[in-house]
């Protein structure tokens, strides 16, 4: 199962008009894995997750999710994969339980299995207390495990996170990088985009890593030392180095 | 340690100062980076706003100069200097509680809802200077759309009389402050209103009532000319008009002293109109002054109960279910046996989009308000109908005969036009904008593994079964009263359902083509310049449909047919027509579902 190719990028471009987002971006997330992406601001993360989610078209190159190609059998690779935005844009007059039930609705699930994996997935993120106050009444964090809980609803193959722990407490941000870890042993595969290094470097199995819309880094963290000058050790310091921050944090060293 | 660092400034007004160039600049910059046409547009629009007010005044200067002459008392033998002295007052009340409960709603998305708040809260500005410049930003528009009217009349009401020239100025600075001490009491009135309840809910609440309250007024007009009052005022009404306004004109209200106080200063009474306006703008001042110290301390807390949730514990759902088919009410599983009916039709993730629209539409009071703009005005207009029992008005008379006994045998389908009318209101809204309502969420629909013909079948059921409610509601009413023959009723239920149908297909296939996620307010959703062409052509298709069900029925007797053939010709033309506009147009749309919101 370890070998089961969940997530497979091929040469994939995203232009938006003369700027290319994403530039000939290829790689393979396997099952039982956790992958993390990671760049700059602006670098390509969101868009390479939207087409993996089939958000956005690529304007050329393949992607496939759970071996189904998301351009030609869109709806199979939906189905499989389950999608946490960045911002949480959530049906702000649904109930949380209500919000789940639709999501349930939308992949076609039983009503049995809808009613027990809401109560599971409320509980699961002590959410509920507040399942039936509408969303607009929830913290930033409350939409976030809200998020979450819609994306784990149908148990997909293959998670997509887009910066998952912004906005949460510690506890939470613990509970998910709990449950993230719980279904890669459990086959699944995780793709996340993060700003902290720290989680990347703790709780992902490979790492890729992406500056003005190519891929300029994929493999382990032992990999990418390999990759990095001698003395760089830490992500940080291998990030900054690839991208061309180091620079920027000499000086701001400086100014401390 | 940095020595970038500098104390902040806790003075006041250059505090202001500061803030209002914020909002200047940000207004410069919007208008700098707009479309060409636009900024033509904005510049045209302030000229002639200047032309009008330059019109209004030059009209009221002469009016008044006539209204002043002697030989007027003399013929007409009505004296209205006591009405002109009194116009005054009339307009400094009307601006300060116009301003009073115009700013309400403002303010309330100024101070709670806005987005820069916590910024500048979380800012070393003192928090008096935030409230002015929220109060400027609030009270600006209303003033200057009351000021547009009110200050050109004054004006021309000082040149009429040839006033004192200190009555010019005293008379916008007075409005000024008295503009400003009722945005300050209406500051007031909001934090108190969002100290006990939710903000957000209050807007929606205000947005509801305002739409509802603007709409039934701007019908009322026409429901009152129904029962027959006129429109032609006699000189007795307006004689008592007169004498009410001068009865208004007492020294014992407040807002009456600014009015009286700059007549009298106009006409030369130096110390009586010293006094009021002395006395006005003191008041004032204290008014804004009192408003301000306490809004500061009640804001926070107002401002804090938006910050905690408030948690209402509900029964769980489930709880509430009945837990065996013997205790479920026979009336609850003849719901529950239709609903279930119906799920069984539609697949789940239609079904799902179905629930789930009818939860927001229902919950959404912003978006109940467009929705009830159709039951009102199909109320309004019924009862004008029924009123002129089902016959086309007279009119002058001038018109030939054979217009005449058309129109009349048009109002014989009173009841499909009303029916048809009320369902194209309400359409233009749930079907024009299915798409464009998900706005922000669609990603929601977009990620999940539901077809684009689902979708569109979806959105088209959401539009279509509420208009059909609305529509029978119309149809079967108007036809009861009426006292139409089951057969004809039956025949307007099919012209109306399938014509409905048509118009659906169009509006929706239009509302893809230009659907726009893009909005904040679900007020300010709009299906773009293709949605505005489909509701053209929607406007087109309707008494293209109606013929097409109505036109063999006309036209059966010219050719000596029995009337049944013109019902099955009708039929059969206008059901076939008609549903190839109802799927038609979103099949040809199909792809373009997939790809929206990639923009």
């Amino acid at each position: 199962m370890a070998d089961t190719v969940l997530i497979e990028i091929n040469n994939l471009l995203k232009r938006y008009g003369d700027k290319a987002a994403v530039n000939n971006v290829s790689l393979q997330v396997r099952a039982g894995e956790v992958f993390g992406f990671l760049g700059p601001n602006g670098a390509g993360k969101t868009t390479t997750i939207k087409v993996i989610v089939g958000l956005l078209q690529p304007t050329a190159g393949t992607v496939k999710v759970a071996g189904y190609d998301v351009q030609t059998q869109p709806l199979p690779a939906k189905a499989a994969s389950g999608y946490v935005p960045d911002t949480p844009n959530l049906y702000a007059k649904l109930t949380g339980r209500e919000l789940l039930r639709f999501v349930g609705d939308l992949y076609d699930l039983d009503r049995k299995q809808v009613a027990q994996r809401t109560e599971e997935l409320l509980q699961m993120f002590d959410l509920t207390a507040a399942a039936d106050d509408t969303v607009d009444s929830y913290s930033h964090g409350m939409q976030q495990k809200t998020s979450l809980a819609a994306a784990l609803m149908h148990d997909p193959k293959v998670l997509v996170l887009d910066e998952p722990t912004v906005g949460l407490d510690p506890k939470s941000a613990r509970l998910i990088k709990d449950i993230l870890r719980q279904m890669a042993e459990r086959g699944a595969a995780i793709f996340l985009s993060t700003h902290i290094l720290e989680i990347a470097e703790r709780m992902c199995d490979r790492i890729g890593i992406i500056n003005k819309g190519e891929l300029i880094a994929v493999g382990t963290m032992e990999e990418l030392r390999l990759l990095g000058k001698a003395g760089e050790t830490s992500l940080e310091d291998i990030f900054l180095g690839l991208t061309g921050g180091a620079e920027e944090a000499e000086i701001a060293e400086i100014l401390k | 340690m940095s020595t970038l660092t500098l104390a902040p400034s806790r003075r006041l007004w250059p505090a202001v100062w500061k803030l209002i160039r914020l909002r200047v600049l940000i207004s410069f910059n919007t208008f700098k980076h707009s479309r060409t046409i636009r900024k033509i547009f904005i510049v045209v629009a302030y000229l002639a706003l200047l032309a009008f007010a330059g019109l209004i005044l030059f009209l009221s200067w002469r009016l008044l100069d006539f209204l002043r002459s002697p030989s007027l008392k003399q013929y007409v033998g009505m004296d209205v200097t006591p009405f002109l002295q009194a116009m005054p007052v009339i307009i400094f009340t009307g601006l300060f509680a116009g301003i009073l409960l115009s700013s309400f709603g403002v303010l309330l998305q100024a101070l709670y809802l806005s987005g820069d708040m916590d910024f500048l809260l979380a800012s070393p500005v003192p928090i008096r200077a935030v409230f002015v410049t929220k109060l400027l930003q609030a009270v600006l528009p209303n003033f200057g759309l009351i000021s547009l009217f009110g200050l050109p009349v004054l004006y021309g009401l000082g040149l009429a009389g040839n006033y004192n020239f200190l009555y010019y100025p005293l008379v916008l600075l007075t409005m000024v402050v008295l503009a400003l001490a009722a945005a300050g009491l209406s500051a007031l009135l909001v934090m108190l209103v969002a100290r006990v309840f939710p903000a957000r809910r209050v807007a929606e609440i205000l947005g509801f009532v305002g739409a509802i309250l603007a709409f039934t007024c701007g019908q009322s007009g026409n429901l009152f000319n129904t029962f027959g009052h006129s429109a032609n005022v006699s000189g007795a009404q307006v004689s008592s008009m007169f004498t009410l306004v001068t009865r208004f004109n007492t020294p014992w209200f407040p807002l009456n002293w600014a009015g009286q106080g700059l007549v009298a200063l106009g006409e030369g009474r130096w110390l009586t109109g010293s006094l009021l306006v002395v006395l006005t703008l003191g008041l004032s001042a204290v008014a804004f002054s009192f408003a301000l110290a306490t809004a500061e301390r009640w804001y926070y807390t107002g401002w804090a109960s938006m910050q905690v949730v408030s948690r209402r514990k509900k029964p769980l759902r489930t709880a509430r279910l009945p837990v065996s088919s013997d205790a479920i009410h026979p009336n609850a599983l003849f719901v529950v046996g239709a609903s279930q009916g119906l799920k069984r039709l539609l697949t789940a993730p239609v079904w799902g989009i179905l629930w789930k629209d009818f939860l927001l539409l229902r919950r959404d009071l912003r978006n109940l308000s467009q929705l009830i703009s159709p039951l009102i005005f199909g109320v309004i207009y019924s009862i004008i109908f029924l009123r002129a029992g089902g016959q086309a008005p007279a009119g002058q008379g001038e018109a030939p005969d054979w217009f005449t006994s058309t129109f009349q045998s048009l109002m014989n389908y009173g009841n499909i036009i009303m029916a048809l009318f009320v369902g194209w209101w309400l359409l233009a809204r749930l079907s024009g904008m299915a798409f464009s309502s998900e706005g922000k969420n669609y990603w929601m629909l977009k990620a999940a593994p539901v077809r684009a013909s689902q979708m569109l079948a979806a959105k088209f059921l959401v539009a279509y079964l509420p208009t059909m409610v609305l529509g029978v509601f119309f149809l079967g009413g108007i036809s009861i009263i009426q006292k139409t023959p089951p057969v004809s009723f039956l025949y307007g239920l099919l012209a109306v359902a399938m014509s409905m149908a048509g118009m659906n297909g169009i509006l929706l296939a239009f509302g893809v083509l230009g659907a726009n996620f893009k909005w904040e307010d679900p007020r300010k959703m709009s299906a773009g310049q293709l949605g505005c062409l489909g509701q053209f052509l929607a406007m087109l298709y309707l008494p293209f449909a109606f013929l097409l069900f109505v036109g063999p029925v006309w036209l059966v007797p010219v050719f000596h047919l029995p009337p049944v053939a013109g019902y099955l010709g009708g039929i059969i033309l206008g059901a076939t027509i008609t549903g190839c506009c109802a799927f038609l147009p979103p099949w040809l749309v199909r792809m373009r579902v997939e790809r929206l919101g990639e923009s």
